[in-house]
Order: C-alpha cells, then sequence, then structure tokens
C-alpha cells in the first residue's frame, strides 16, 4: 500500500508528468488516425524512450497506448471509419447517431464510457498484481509453454479474416522470428553471413513497416481528406447523462473487457464485439441498434478501454503480449532494462504501480483533452491525408534510423512495410505475423526447457489441462460468433494475384528447410519443424483458393464453406497503394544521396505538391516546422541524422547530416 | 578504498578544455555497463582537466561486438574517445569470435569495476556450504543462456567440482533462472552482487535457500579472499580443496585466473584506446582517483556500483590481458567441458 501511493506520488512530479502527457498527446493523435493506433504510436517512440531513465520511459509509453482507444472514436463517429481495430463495434451505432446530428451525444457519451473503463481497467490490475505471485509461481516451464502456443493460436485464428490465413500469418511470423542465431547451439540461421540478420531484425523495424505503412498507404490510396464536415456542438450533457443512466452496461462491459484483455493472446480486437453482441443479448428492445442507439456506444468503448488494464496482466507476469502494441510495449522493456515476470510484483514493484498510476491518469488526461478540446480536435480529421502523409514517413524513417543507426534498418522496414501492404489487403493477419514473430524465440526456449525438466509429463498436470480445455472453448465460442458472416467471393477481382502471392509466400519455408538443413539437429528442428507446418497450411489455402476460382463441387459441405470464408479479400486499390509504397523507396534513394534532413524536407513539399500544385505555402511551412522539431529532438537527446553520399564529400554540418562532433 | 593510496599529481599538459568526450558503450541503454558510464559520467567531466562535457554513445547489437567494432575503428586516442568494457566484449576476445575486429589486449584500461557471483541451492537439497548431497543427486539443472558467453563458465566450474548430474538448461537468462529456482524447476542457482543482496539474501533469511559458493575475491598478489558480502561462503578455491582433497593449481589455477579475470575482476570497464599516450592515460586515472574521493560518490557508490573497490592503475592492464587472452590449456579445459555437454560451440 505505502508502494502504490509512492508511486502515485513520483508520478506527480512534473518530469514524469510531463512524459505522461507527451505520450498520451501522441497517444491521442495515432488514435485520431484512422488505422493507426498503439502499435505504430509505440514503434515511432521507442528509437527515443531508450536514452530515458526507466520511469520515465514507462510513464511516456503507457501514455501512448492508453488514449488511443479514446481518441479513435472521433473518425468512429463523425466519418464512419474505425480509427483503430478496437473501435470497429462503435461505428455500428455512433455513425448514425452522428447522422442524425447527434456527434456530440456520442463522442461525450464515448468518452465517459473510455474514461470509467479505463479506470475500472487500471483498478483490475493493481488488485490482480496482489495475487499475481502464487500464479506465476504456479506457471513451470510447461505450463508457460502452453500458454504461449494457445496464444499464438488463439491469435491466428481472431485476428484473421480466414481461421486458416490467421494460423498461417502466425507460423510465418515465428519463421521470420527463428532468423538470427540458434539460441541453443550458436549457430547463424538463414543470415547469409551478415552481422545484421544474425541479431535478427529488431522488433520497431518489423512494427513500423508491418502497421504504420500500409496504414499511410492505404489511406492515400482512400484519397482526399479524413471527414467532411463537423457538428460536433450540441449534446455533450446528453451524452453524460446515458452514461450516469447505463451505469450497470458500463460495469458489465468493463468487467468483460478486463476478463478477454486479460486472455493471453486475445486482447483487443475482438473485445469491442463482444461487448457489442453482450449488449444485443442482453436487451429487450433491439430495434434501434445499428440506427443509432447510445448504448451501441457505451458498450464497446467501455469494453476497449478497460481491456488496457486486464492485458497488462498477461503482459508483465508472463511476459505474453495479447495484441500487438504489447508486443511493442514488451519491446520496450527490454530496451529499458525491465524483465517482465516475478519481478514485476517483487523487486520492481514500484514500476508496476507508476505503470498502473500512469494509465489511470493517461485515461482522465486522454478523456479530458477530448471533451475539453472536442472541436478543436476534431478539425485534425479535417486534414488532407496527402499532408500528414509524408510528414509521417519522414517521422518513420527517423525513428528508423535511430534505433541503430543502420541503413540496412531501412530495407527492413521497407520489407516489412511490403508484407504488410500485401498482408492487410489480401486480408492476412498482421497481428498474428508480429506476435508470432516476438515470441518464436520464447517458444523455441520453453519447448527445450520443457523437455529438459518434464519431458512430455506436462501436459497431464493440472493447469495444463484447465488452459487446453479454456483455450479450445474460446476459440469454438469465438469462431462461431466470427465466421458467420455474408461472404462473398464472387465479388472479389484479382484472384490469381492472390494465388501467386501464396507461390511467394512459400518460398520462405522452403528456403528456410534449405538453409538450415545442414545445421545440428538442436539448431534447425525448431524452424524446419515450424517451416513443414506452415508449408501444410499454405498449401491447403492454396487448394482452397485454386477451388474457390474453378468453383469446385468438394466446397459445397460443412468444413469446406468454413474453410472458403473469407479465402480471398481485397481492400483498397492495391497498384494504386504499390504506387505510394515505392515513392518511399524514392525516399530511401534521395536519403542516400542528400542525407536526410535535405531529403526529407525534399520529399514533403514534392509529396504535397504532387497532390496539390497550389499548396507550396503549407508545404513549405510543413517541412520547415518538421525539420526544427527534428532538429530540437537530436540537439536534446544526441540523436543523428541519416548520412547521405554527399555528406561523405562534402563536410557538412551536423542539422545537414554531417557527423556529430 | 585502500586502494587508492598513492598521491595524484595535477598534470598541465593534458587538457580537454570546449571538447567533447565520446563513450562508446557497446550495449543497450538501461544495462549494466551503461549504467556503470551513467554513473560516472558526470564525476568524468567535473575531474578530467578542462572539464570536457561527456557524452555516452550507445552502439548495441551483434553480442557486443558491433560497437566495439565501432570504438576501434572511429576512435581517437587523443582522449576524447574512451570504450566501456564488460566481461561479454572480454570473453568475445578470449573465445576466438571470429567477428571481432577490436585489439582488446593492447587498449589502457582506467577503471575496472569488480564483481562476483554466488552459487546456492535450495535447503532441501544440501546443508550450507556442502556440495556432498548435490553430487549425489543424478540430475542438477542449472540454467545457461548461451554457451557463447560468460556463462559457460558455469560448465567448466561444475565440471571441476565434479558435479556429475549437472545438466544446462538452455537460454535462461540469469532473472529467469532465478525464477525457475524458485518454482523448483532447477536445482543450482547463481546471481552477482547486486542481485543476491536483493533477490537471494531474503530468501536465505526465510530458511528457503542455502549458500554454496562464492567465485572469491582475487587480490593484485593472486591471493583469493572471501567475499564479504556472504563471509562464511567458500571461495571456488576452497571448495575445489575440500572436494577434490587437493589444492588449486596448475592448470586449473591458470584457468581459473582467467575466469576470475574476465568474470569478476573486469566485470565493469573503462578504456582508452591502443595508442593513447602515457599522459592522457594518467590525466585519466588521476580524475579516477579524485572521483573515488568525492564525498558524493563515495556516498552513492555502493548502491549504484556495489560494495566492491574500483581497480585503477596498472594492475588493470595485467588483468585485462589475462582476461582477454586465454592460454591454450585453458582453451582446452573449456572446450573438454562443453564437448562433454554435447554443445558443438568451441572456444578458439
Amino acid at each position: 500500500m505505502e508502494q502504490l501511493l509512492a508511486a502515485l506520488f513520483q508520478l506527480f512530479e512534473p518530469t514524469h508528468l510531463a512524459f505522461l502527457f507527451a505520450g498520451t498527446l501522441l497517444g491521442l493523435i495515432v488514435g485520431i488516425l484512422p488505422g493507426m493506433g498503439g502499435t505504430s504510436g509505440l514503434a515511432l517512440v521507442l528509437p527515443f524512450v531508450f536514452t530515458m531513465e526507466p520511469s520515465h520511459a514507462l510513464a511516456m509509453m503507457i501514455g501512448v497506448l492508453a488514449p488511443t482507444t479514446t481518441s479513435d472514436t472521433f473518425p468512429a463517429v463523425l466519418m464512419g471509419v474505425p480509427g483503430t481495430a478496437g473501435s470497429q463495434a462503435t461505428v455500428m451505432d455512433g455513425f448514425p447517431l452522428s447522422k442524425k446530428g447527434m456527434a456530440a451525444r456520442a463522442l461525450s457519451a464515448a468518452f465517459s464510457a473510455s474514461l470509467l473503463g479505463g479506470i475500472f481497467g487500471a483498478f483490475i490490475l493493481s488488485i490482480s498484481i496482489y495475487y499475481a505471485i502464487p500464479i506465476i509461481m504456479a506457471f513451470g516451464f510447461g505450463e508457460q509453454f502452453l500458454l504461449v502456443v494457445l496464444a499464438l493460436l488463439m491469435v491466428g485464428a481472431l485476428t484473421g479474416d480466414n481461421l486458416f490465413k490467421g494460423i498461417a500469418s502466425c507460423f510465418l511470423g515465428l519463421i521470420i522470428g527463428s532468423i538470427g542465431t540458434a539460441p541453443i547451439t550458436g549457430d547463424p540461421r538463414y543470415t547469409f553471413n551478415t552481422l545484421y540478420l544474425l541479431e535478427g531484425v529488431p522488433l520497431v523495424v518489423v512494427g513500423l513497416g508491418l502497421f504504420a505503412i500500409p496504414e499511410i498507404v492505404g489511406l492515400l490510396d482512400s484519397k482526399g481528406s479524413i471527414a467532411k464536415s463537423l457538428n460536433t456542438k450540441k449534446g455533450w450533457f446528453t451524452g453524460l447523462k446515458d452514461v450516469v443512466k447505463n451505469w450497470f452496461l458500463v460495469l458489465r462491459c468493463s468487467t468483460l473487457g478486463c476478463l478477454v484483455g486479460a486472455l493471453p493472446g486475445l486482447g483487443g480486437t475482438v473485445v469491442d464485439w463482444i461487448a457489442y453482441s453482450h449488449l444485443k443479448q442482453t436487451t429487450k428492445d433491439t430495434s434501434q441498434f445499428g440506427k443509432g442507439d447510445i448504448r451501441g456506444v457505451i458498450a464497446p468503448e467501455s469494453a476497449n478501454n478497460a481491456k488496457e488494464g486486464g492485458a497488462l496482466i498477461p503482459t508483465l507476469i508472463f511476459g505474453i503480449p495479447g495484441s500487438g502494441n504489447k508486443v511493442l510495449l514488451l519491446g520496450g522493456f527490454v530496451l529499458i532494462g525491465i524483465e517482465p515476470g516475478l519481478d514485476m510484483v517483487t523487486t520492481n514493484l514500484d514500476l508496476t504501480y507508476l505503470m498502473i498510476w500512469s494509465l489511470a491518469i493517461a485515461n482522465i488526461l486522454g478523456a479530458g483533452i477530448c471533451m475539453g478540446f472536442s472541436s478543436q480536435i476534431s478539425k485534425f480529421t479535417l486534414v488532407p491525408y496527402y499532408i500528414l502523409a509524408p510528414v509521417m514517413v519522414c517521422l518513420i524513417f527517423f525513428a528508423t534510423f535511430n534505433i541503430n543507426r543502420d541503413w540496412y534498418d531501412f530495407i527492413g522496414l521497407l520489407s516489412f512495410g511490403i508484407i504488410g501492404i500485401t498482408f492487410k489487403n489480401f486480408g492476412w493477419s498482421r497481428p498474428a505475423l508480429l506476435i508470432g514473430f516476438f515470441l518464436s524465440s520464447k517458444v523455441e526456449l520453453l519447448s527445450y526447457q520443457t523437455q529438459a525438466v518434464y519431458g512430455l509429463s506436462f501436459l497431464s498436470r493440472p493447469v495444463s489441462i484447465i488452459l487446453i480445455i479454456l483455450c479450445l472453448a474460446t476459440i469454438v465460442l469465438l469462431t462461431k460468433q466470427k465466421f458467420d458472416s455474408n461472404y462473398r467471393s464472387d465479388l472479389i477481382k484479382g484472384k490469381l494475384t492472390q494465388i501467386y502471392y501464396i507461390v511467394i509466400l512459400l518460398c520462405l519455408p522452403l528456403s528456410m528447410i534449405w538453409f538450415t538443413s545442414s545445421l545440428d539437429y538442436r539448431a534447425n528442428l525448431f524452424p524446419i519443424s515450424l517451416s513443414v507446418i506452415a508449408l501444410s497450411l499454405l498449401v491447403f489455402i492454396l487448394i482452397i483458393k485454386i477451388a474457390d476460382l474453378k468453383n469446385l463441387s468438394f466446397l459445397n459441405n460443412t468444413f469446406m464453406r468454413f474453410a472458403r470464408s473469407n479465402i480471398f479479400e481485397i481492400s483498397g486499390n492495391f497498384n494504386n497503394q504499390l504506387f505510394y509504397y515505392f515513392s518511399f523507396i524514392g525516399f530511401l534513394l534521395m536519403n542516400f544521396i542528400f542525407g536526410f534532413p535535405i531529403a526529407a524536407a525534399l520529399f514533403i513539399n514534392i509529396f504535397i505538391l504532387f497532390h496539390n500544385r497550389k499548396a507550396y505555402v503549407s508545404s513549405i511551412c510543413i517541412s520547415a516546422v518538421l525539420m526544427v522539431i527534428l532538429w530540437s529532438l537530436s540537439s536534446l537527446l544526441t540523436l543523428q541524422f541519416p548520412n547521405g553520399l554527399i555528406g561523405l564529400l562534402i563536410d557538412l554540418p551536423w542539422w545537414l547530416g554531417g557527423q556529430l562532433n | 578504498m585502500s586502494l587508492f593510496s598513492f598521491v595524484s599529481i595535477g598534470n598541465a599538459d593534458v587538457n580537454f578544455a570546449g571538447k567533447t568526450v565520446t563513450w562508446v558503450v557497446p550495449f543497450k541503454e538501461g544495462g549494466g555497463t551503461s549504467r556503470f558510464a551513467r554513473f560516472i559520467q558526470p564525476f568524468l567531466k567535473k575531474y578530467l582537466p578542462g572539464n570536457p562535457d561527456v557524452q555516452i554513445m550507445h552502439i548495441p547489437g551483434g553480442g557486443a561486438i558491433k560497437g566495439s567494432n565501432y570504438f576501434e575503428k572511429n576512435a581517437k586516442a587523443d582522449g576524447t574517445f574512451i570504450f566501456g568494457c564488460s566481461t561479454s566484449v572480454i570473453v568475445n576476445v578470449a573465445t576466438g569470435n571470429p567477428l571481432v575486429k577490436y585489439n582488446l589486449s593492447e587498449y589502457r584500461p582506467v577503471v575496472l569495476l569488480p564483481q562476483n557471483t554466488h552459487w546456492f541451492t535450495r535447503s532441501d537439497l544440501a546443508e550450507p556450504h556442502d556440495l556432498s548431497k548435490i553430487k549425489e543427486r543424478k540430475l542438477v539443472l542449472y540454467a545457461l543462456k548461451t554457451p557463447a558467453s560468460a556463462d559457460l563458465f558455469h560448465i567448466w566450474i561444475y565440471e571441476k567440482l565434479g558435479i556429475k548430474g549437472a545438466k544446462p538448461i538452455p537460454g535462461l537468462s540469469s532473472s529467469g533462472g532465478y525464477q525457475a529456482f524458485l518454482r523448483g524447476e532447477i536445482h543450482l542457482s547463481s546471481h552477482g552482487a547486486a542481485n543476491y543482496v536483493k533477490k537471494v539474501k531474503p530468501e536465505i533469511e526465510k530458511g528457503k535457500v542455502v549458500d554454496l559458493m562464492t567465485l572469491g575475491i582475487i587480490g593484485a598478489d593472486g591471493s583469493v579472499s572471501r567475499n564479504p558480502l556472504a563471509p562464511n561462503a567458500p571461495t571456488f578455491p576452497e571448495m575445489y580443496e575440500k572436494v577434490n582433497g587437493k589444492k588449486l593449481e596448475g592448470d586449473d589455477l591458470e584457468a581459473y585466473y582467467a575466469i576470475g579475470a574476465a568474470w569478476s575482476q573486469a566485470s565493469k570497464a573503462m578504456m582508452l584506446p591502443a595508442g593513447a599516450s602515457d599522459e592522457i592515460v594518467k590525466a585519466y586515472r588521476d580524475a579516477a582517483i579524485k572521483m573515488t574521493n568525492d564525498p558524493e560518490f563515495k556516498a552513492k557508490a555502493v548502491k549504484a556500483l556495489g560494495p566492491f573497490p574500483l581497480i585503477i592503475g596498472e594492475e588493470a592492464g595485467e588483468i585485462i590481458k589475462k582476461a582477454a587472452v586465454f592460454s591454450d590449456t585453458t582453451k582446452k579445459q573449456l572446450n573438454a567441458a562443453l564437448k562433454k555437454h554435447k554443445f558443438t560451440y568451441r572456444v578458439q
């Protein structure tokens, strides 16, 4: 209890509060941008947090995470586009309310429900910390192994549009994660004798590539500004009253959000739908749902904020991330030298409490800012995306370079960028890929450790049996709910491209088997087993795809109908997105020639003027402001700009990309 | 602090006024070497002639090889570049990693920060300071992160103490290994001084865990004394004598000294590049000695750096040489232990 209060006082020191506030602001902004969420936001700050003191870094990271599911309501309600995956269900009733001119009511109800849910989540988290020690002690290698594997399966099964594509995504992530030094023998795997791959690709590069880049090109593809018109003047008080009236619903959905969030591997992407369907099942008069019932906003919003507290439980005590953003949070832990597990509830308890308080306060701050400045913030959604996009690309490049000051990271970023774009367009699961990538080494080590201590007997330990039953039940329950959609395969064009895409994907497991087969069995058993599983999954998907294309008759039974649902998927104009992707490669080449500062200024101006010739005033101003921000950042944190070929020939000052010193 | 009894003389020739000293740390921010550097950083600025700015540059990657190679390639010998060394940097050299491009044994050490390792087990498995019950067990599991690191020394230690059932569980960090130890999944565990005080001492007081031994503190003359944090626990040489019935000597003693230098005495170090002049080395050593007499340093050092006094002076150079260059017999001993446990990794 003493420590709990001490952590609160620590958080109220001006520097802590400043970092928390800065994080919260960033979180609000990435939450508003459709598609960008906590994962991209955290990936952007990670390269910089590790120069900070751990407690500052934690306050900032939690600050980024907490309010994304609050501010994502703006686009959900105003434009009918979810700001993050967690507010998909909010669109159902939020957007109709907005069309009826009740945007303000919907927003205020959503923010206050978010606030209450967030605080409830922090409260549950602080209680569960007290009971964590016996749980950690009951989870030996075997139980942890099961927990990780089951978490992976759940993510795969539930985040993909198609069950098999989701699970295959998971295995592809596991295979990519096994690139690098084999943990048992130290053999290099799939590294082609490069030092870069020996370490494995940095997590931040993977996160930014998989999540930020596809969203940017996706939004550029959708063209125009984020919102068309705004009407957020009246009705704030009504929204507050709605929440007070529905207090019991808020409590139920928060509990639900917390529980689902705490299931390892599940946190996040489905919780809003679960809350929404819970609401439908427990309400007598369902006639208004989907047409603008305020409860349809309150339920998912309270649940998706409460889940953050719940999802931190497995993250902190087992190091198992429940969603993409928790992967990045764990990556941040590594950077500042915190290891999840027993330490978090014993020797590092002060840091855990600091996170809990940060979570609560960031929720209050986030909801407060959203309500207090709603008309200003919602104007942010009017900014055309061709102005935001180049700025974000520059920020991403700057962040990427500062992970290791390594040019190879750009290649990694763009490679994972194209993987992300294709995954998003063709309906594969990016969260599953990221979590698989992150947990790969853990799965490999735990399998050896379990084998050394228990052999196969770990399966008959009571906790293991409970885990297996729990996992199977969740998957059966949730897939049923998820896959009853009206999928129409005949509406999708360009199916052949997606079939060729699988053939490309097949190259990864095949080449992994080829390159590792000559190694010691302790170094190649893991990647080869993964590759074999991935191969069979991919071939199965390929067969179904071809059968679907040719409309073969063996698809007409229950299982095959299930396997076939969402087997093809397309979002947006793929060629358009490729065009924008190639402009990023152009930016990389400019960096290579001119160095980062000149290249960034050029890129922003060219990009904006390409879309709007008349916007030269704003393009010059924006590039100037960005450069000033980056210069102050880099002198504050002794960061360096990527140095181009010109910088090698002429001695440039540091602010144009020359060497420090 | 009796180690720094010799008097320093101010040096007028070396002056860093207006310059920036870059301290290359080949690890991530937040790690032990980074914390060591950050603790020393303000004192260095205060006591180096001309009070230069000291900036820490982290270049993590490749098991510390990337940053170390960077230092070798880019460091100027004029005193504006210093290097944050640690056991893993030394072990990379000592074990002959082919990616190493830095010539560590030529570097000029300024300060060494020693560490010490404690071994312990559960109280139901052995009496304090007694290995006999452990030696009878068929299976004695212990944590081993990777054989290509200082953890390799564990294999040698258990081998020399005749623990036949010893079997490493790979891929466990010391913190993860300690958790598994507390859960009862592994039998032997070890920790450095800081974590020993923070995490193991409370369990010993509860009666759940008992001390077995420590690595021992190696003096300048080669004598080994007990660790003040666990004064009743025997050192490795004492345990060796008790188990084997003969004194630690010959090849085994040589290997022990090499391991002790890399693992314990030079656990963290601040170094100048090869070719730094004697004047510059002296200016740095003087600053280090003044630092250890600073009241603020005295007040905070034990908490931040641990209980063992810093090693400053010529002695430091000898320790680094011993740690970085393993003799052929020592390598052979380590490789024999590796082979016995079916590791493919070999010391080169």
